[in-house]
């Protein structure tokens, strides 16, 4: 139920060693969700998850939850897909870098949506190119 | 991406809990805490999540809101955990539950009633994955 029901013991974020990005994962199918965010994890990124966009707006929204990148699967229920939650981010969080993966084959109408969402990540994909493309942004990020 | 071709998740050493709440920020905060108390965390935002990763996964903890939206309950998933091989330990919460609980919980864990302290949790989590601590 929607309860604002944790009374913590600790700071919410509280830096971890090392001070690892973190990175919300956005995905509707809970098995693949898990998988990378595990990975993710696994590779020490800091790592929340939403199950939809709707979801992800939440937490960005959160004066509690500090978020560097978003990574988003395209086709999600909801009211908004991956590439509405690019737009959103774009608009109200600037800061917040976003990667997106579809299954969705490139038309010409994604593709031109594409530009403003940023990078995609075509399905299925390996979890360590998940990885690669988070360095490759920061990288571009940290150079800019 | 086709679930059924995942790749396990490889074997951690430490126990792995399910946290099933509806709630975002509420489960980022309670998964959020259980991970810095050492436990492995999976998270499922709804019942038909939980009961996708009970199907699959080994669970060691289900710790479960009872009532969340969906044609599914946190009691669905509760009886769906407790048919697991090894079945996993079940902690109750709820915003909702009144303290004298129905009597089709009261077989199923302890529960914690809404709002929480993250302590109290940990505390009971910790206990009900060793019961020589009682």
């Amino acid at each position: 139920m929607a309860v604002s029901a944790v009374v913590s013991t600790r700071p919410r974020n509280a830096a971890l060693p090392g001070n690892p990005q973190t990175i919300l994962v956005v995905e509707d199918e809970v098995l693949i969700r898990l998988v990378i965010a595990e990975y993710l994890r696994d590779c020490g990124y800091k790592v929340h998850e939403a199950a939809h966009a709707d979801e992800a707006v939440l937490v960005l929204q959160s004066p509690d939850v500090t978020i560097d990148i978003v990574f988003s699967d395209v086709a999600m229920p909801g009211s908004m897909d991956g590439f509405g939650l690019a737009r959103w981010i774009r608009a109200n969080r600037p800061d917040i870098q976003v990667v997106l993966t579809s299954g969705i084959d490139r038309s010409a109408e994604v593709a031109g949506m594409l530009c403003e969402a940023g990078p995609m990540l075509a399905k299925p994909y390996e979890p360590q190119g998940v990885v690669d493309r988070i360095k490759l942004l920061r990288a571009r990020a940290d150079r800019a | 991406m086709n679930a059924a071709k995942i790749t396990p998740l490889h074997p951690h050493l430490q126990p792995t809990l399910l946290v099933v709440e509806d709630d975002v920020i509420t489960r980022f905060a309670v998964a959020d805490e259980l991970r810095a108390a050492g436990y492995k965390v999976l998270e499922a935002s709804s019942a038909e999540e939980a009961i996708a990763i009970l199907e699959r996964l080994p669970v060691h903890l289900l710790f479960i809101d009872l009532h969340m939206p969906g044609a599914q309950s946190g009691l669905d998933v509760a009886r769906v955990a407790q048919g697991c091989r090894p079945a996993p330990r079940i902690v109750l919460t709820s915003g909702k539950e009144p303290p004298d609980r129905a009597p089709e919980y009261q077989d199923l864990g302890p529960f914690i009633p809404k709002p929480y302290l993250m302590s109290r949790v940990i505390e009971i989590v910790r206990r009900s994955l060793d019961p020589t601590l009682d």
